[in-house]
């Protein structure tokens, strides 16, 4: 009974605060990621060969340094040259360009499977290569792409907890700093894990959502 | 026919694939509402030199005139202006498939032509009934038969007003039943003057609407002339021997 009190009105509300900070990082993430990821991809697929080489290259850093490393040059390397990010914006670049590597991969895929035809047909009527891309491929490239990316975005609401290596006290941190003055590491612990999967629950429901909302006659296949 | 204005003028057009060249010097001037139509075995070059015409396909030799200016490909803005006013037909029809038939005729009116979406809606609108599917303007390209797809791309392509229609094998890819309906929408625009070259194997409906045969094998123009002339008395024994063969599998008239 006591340890239910304790949890009811000691942790709890200290990992609802938690919580709140896990969601401010995962949101913006999710959408500066894909947004940054749909760019990557589509130069790699459309761009001239050198902005090709420049997204190869970005993709090849950004997905090979542990995002550990990146999170901690964000954070404490920036300074040396000037720049001072709170550990909230450190962490939300770090997570959005790491993630935005993974998305441009999914989007890089789907872009090549858009048949040719298509790009055709949009030249032979005048459009330009970004209007082409803008109203022709990306939305179809964009469903294809959906369950992959949705993929991406699970995983982001799982790693934002590396946020606390950079004091960014998050839903992990909070748990890591009440579990340490209270000793009972199980059940916080416990806690935790529930809310991350409740959380990547939604995630997976929102994102189910969207695929119902773009499904057209044609692309029924796409949806995972 | 003599006094009529030329619209498109091609000369030397050239592409190779490696060692190979799959069109060679081909040259072929269009004079207002005629039709041309290009016959010849698959691989030689009829498809080729349709794409060349819009740069599709970028010649490596080759110089392209629309009523009587030169078209530099190199120069973007050029090259998009250019291609609104030169429609283009596919063999698998190449309809935008997350849109629907009213939207994929719609959608370059809006964004190349920058008209409204009204405008754009009531033209497209327009367009669509008159190939005949002013009742499938919601369908997606999946939902419709091959026919009927080529219909919308014709709309489409009409749509935009071209000087000068491209049609590439436009009935190929049809089930023999669904070949006459496209047919028919390529005959209204003979008879309203649309000037167009035209890739087929259909050999009755070429001899009776063409005002020239183009015979194109290995990437060369062996010979051109009138139908009735290519058709029994061709100059050159290879033409000859093709249009015999042709009219015996798909018959003299359509």
């Amino acid at each position: 009974m006591e340890e239910l009190f304790f949890i009811r009105f000691e942790v709890m509300p200290t990992l609802l605060m938690g919580l709140v900070v896990s969601i401010k990082l995962i949101v913006p993430s999710a959408f500066l990621g894909l947004f940054i990821g749909i760019i990557i991809g589509a130069l790699r697929v459309y761009g001239s060969t050198l902005l090709k080489k420049v997204a190869d290259g970005y993709v090849l850093i950004f997905r090979g340094f542990p995002l550990v490393i990146q999170l901690f040059i964000w954070y404490f390397g920036l300074p040396h040259i000037g720049i001072y990010l709170s550990p909230m914006v450190a962490a939300i670049v770090g997570f959005s360009l790491c993630s935005s590597a993974y998305h441009s991969e999914y989007v890089r895929g789907a872009f090549l499977s858009v048949k040719t035809g298509q790009t055709m047909g949009a030249k032979a009527l005048g459009f330009s290569k970004i209007q082409m891309i803008r109203f022709i491929t990306l939305p179809q490239a964009f469903r294809r792409a959906l369950p992959g990316c949705g993929n991406e975005i699970i995983y982001l609401i799982k790693y934002s907890s590396l946020a606390y290596m950079i004091t960014c006290i998050e839903l992990t941190g909070q748990g890591k700093i009440i579990a340490s003055e209270t000793f009972k590491y199980t059940e916080i612990f416990m806690i935790i894990g529930a809310i991350y999967l409740f959380l990547s629950t939604i995630a997976s429901w929102i994102l189910h959502r969207v695929e119902d909302s773009l499904r057209l006659p044609g692309f029924e296949h796409y949806k995972a | 026919m003599a006094n009529r204005k030329t619209i498109l003028r091609i000369e030397d057009m050239t592409k190779r694939y490696g060692s190979k060249t799959v069109l060679k010097d081909a040259s072929l001037s269009l004079k207002e509402g005629e039709l041309k139509i290009l016959i010849g075995p698959s691989g030689g070059g009829k498809s080729t030199l349709l794409q060349c015409v819009n740069f599709l396909v970028k010649p490596d030799k080759g110089r392209v005139w629309l009523d009587g200016e030169e078209i530099i490909h190199s120069r973007k803005k050029e090259l998009y202006a250019y291609r609104q006013k030169v429609g283009m037909i596919f063999q698998d029809f190449n309809l935008f498939d997350h849109l629907t038939a009213l939207e994929n005729v719609q959608i370059a009116l809006m964004k190349v032509k920058k008209k409204t979406r009204e405008d754009a809606r009531r033209r497209a609108v327009n367009e669509l009934e008159r190939v005949g599917l002013g009742d499938h303007i919601k369908k997606y390209p999946a939902q419709l038969s091959g026919g009927q797809k080529q219909r919308v791309s014709i709309a489409r392509a009409l749509a935009m007003d071209p000087k000068v229609m491209l049609l590439d094998e436009p009935t190929s890819a049809l089930d023999p039943e669904l070949i006459s309906e496209v047919l028919d929408v390529i005959i209204n625009l003979r008879v309203n003057g649309m000037t167009m070259i035209m890739s087929t194997h259909q050999i009755g409906f070429a001899s009776e609407l063409a005002d020239e045969l183009v015979f194109l094998e290995d990437g060369n123009i062996l010979e051109a002339g009138p139908p009735m002339k290519m058709l029994s008395d061709a100059d050159c024994a290879r033409t000859r021997e093709f249009c015999s063969k042709i009219t015996e599998l798909y018959g003299n008239s359509f």
